[in-house]
This record gives structure tokens, C-alpha cells and sequence, in this order.
């Protein structure tokens, strides 16, 4: 099963700060994503990983296959990055020094090409001093992702045709 | 003078359409409106839905998504992208 993807659908890989945005084509290694952001002064890592689902609507998925205009969608993570931190020094409640971030890092990796069920698809990690500048942050940055990143998706179902095959668009 | 040309690119639904990921169309005029390249570009891929799937996609242009359509105007060398409703995650 061949697939040809888009020449400008190519891995990427951005740095802001300590928080990276990576879009790869190779399996997410979910450990290593969540050492990338540890840290000493971390007393909460928040993570999220979205995975491949057996079914929709009553039909079998077989696979997912994702596409990414890289260029612009690597711009658009690492921005939804820089507004997390800045969101998250704004509502913070903490009587916290002003030189110890609210968020420490985060690391947000995409992965392109053939996602088989079962397989993560997002891996978000993200690093603070506190839990709840941590979950929210994580949820900020998935629902970000999700809406506005040039990233595309296609569910291919059992027993249906592969040219058939559909994309999907996530309802804003 | 050379006719303007940009590079297109096609992705997810766009491209299934097609069958193409990049094409270099030649611009019919100079200083191009983006607000005509739908119907353009929907007349060189008719019958295949790609005017549909047009009306529900936003542009891209340079790798710079476009707010207002009717302020941009092409004038050759850009990379204009079809950004179908994205569907990652």
C-alpha cells in the first residue's frame, strides 16, 4: 500500500524557547516526549495523546493517514505555543515570583503519514510548577491544534473502497 | 512581459479532486484578483467538485493564511494553498 503524500507535506521541527513543535512521520516515542519538557522546578507534567480509534459510526477504521502543509502548520503550532505561555502568566492566581514561569515547557509533536489503530497520532507534554496551569494548558493547546493547524486527516474504513476514503474536518 | 504564473497547491480534499498536490497555473491577467482564483481555478478541474470544496476552504498565500480575500493581489511568483477545514489531532 503506497501512498503518495504531498512534497510539501514533510516533517518540520521548531523550537520556542524551551517548548518544541515537531511534525515527523515516525512513531511518537512517548517517553522521550515527556523527558524533553521535565524539569526540576516541574511539580506537574500534563499529558495528552490522541490515538486512532477502531470505529466510527458503526464502521471499521482500518487506518488514518495525515497530510500537513508543514511550512504553515509549523508556524501555526509554534504560535498556538506562545499564546499558552503568555494565556498562562495572565490567569495565573498563584503569588508566584515573576521569574518563575507558569508554564515550564511544552512539547507538542504531529505525526504524518499512515497512522495504524491503536498508534498516538498528538502527543502533547506540558511542564509547570502547578497542576492546574499544566491541564489547562495541555487542553488549550489540543483545541488550538485542532481548529487551526494545516494538518489534514483521512479515515479509511474495512471493507470499503480506499479511493472512497474520507477526510475529515473537525467541527470548529 | 511574461504572463504571471503562481504555484497551487492541492492538499487533503482539494487534492483527492485533482488528483494533483502542486500545479503551476498561468494567471489569465496581470495583478490577479484572489477573490477570482476560485472560478479559475474550479474552470481548469471542472466536474470534479472542486468548486465546492473551494466555498468551504480558506487561501493560504506565501505560507501566510489570508484574512480578507479581497485585499490580496496576486502579482505572479506566489504559492497560493487551498487550506480545506483542517482536520488534525
Amino acid at each position: 500500500m503506497t501512498t503518495s503524500y504531498p512534497s510539501t507535506s514533510v516533517e518540520a521541527r521548531e523550537e520556542v524557547g524551551r517548548s518544541i513543535c515537531v511534525l515527523s512521520y515516525k512513531s511518537l516515542k512517548i517517553d522521550e516526549i515527556i523527558k524533553s519538557v521535565s524539569d526540576d522546578g516541574a511539580g506537574a507534567t500534563a499529558l495528552f495523546i490522541g490515538t486512532t480509534r477502531n470505529s466510527y459510526q458503526g464502521k471499521v477504521v482500518t487506518r488514518l493517514e495525515y497530510q500537513a502543509y508543514s511550512k504553515l502548520a509549523i508556524k501555526t503550532m509554534t504560535d498556538i505555543i506562545r499564546t499558552a505561555h503568555q494565556s498562562a502568566t495572565r490567569s495565573t492566581h498563584y503569588s508566584t515570583p515573576a521569574a518563575v514561569p507558569c508554564i515550564i515547557s511544552c512539547a507538542v509533536h504531529h505525526r504524518l503519514g499512515t497512522v495504524p489503530v491503536g498508534e498516538p497520532s498528538i502527543v502533547i507534554a506540558v511542564s509547570s510548577p502547578h497542576r492546574k496551569e499544566a491541564f489547562v494548558a495541555c487542553e488549550q493547546i489540543l483545541e488550538e491544534v485542532k481548529q487551526r493547524v494545516q494538518i489534514w486527516k483521512r479515515e479509511y474504513y474495512e471493507g470499503e473502497k480506499e479511493d472512497e476514503a474520507e477526510w475529515k474536518a473537525n467541527s470548529s | 512581459m511574461s504572463q504571471p504564473e503562481i504555484t497551487v497547491l492541492y492538499f487533503a480534499a482539494a487534492s483527492t479532486a485533482t488528483g494533483l498536490t502542486e500545479q503551476s497555473v498561468t494567471l489569465p491577467a496581470l495583478q490577479y484578483p484572489l477573490s477570482s482564483l476560485s472560478s479559475f481555478l474550479a474552470s481548469l478541474h471542472p466536474d470534479v467538485g472542486l468548486d465546492k470544496i473551494l466555498q468551504s476552504s480558506q487561501w493560504s498565500v506565501n505560507a501566510e493564511m489570508v484574512d480578507n480575500v479581497e485585499e490580496v493581489t496576486l502579482m505572479g511568483g506566489e504559492e497560493v494553498a487551498i487550506i480545506c477545514p483542517v482536520s488534525g489531532g
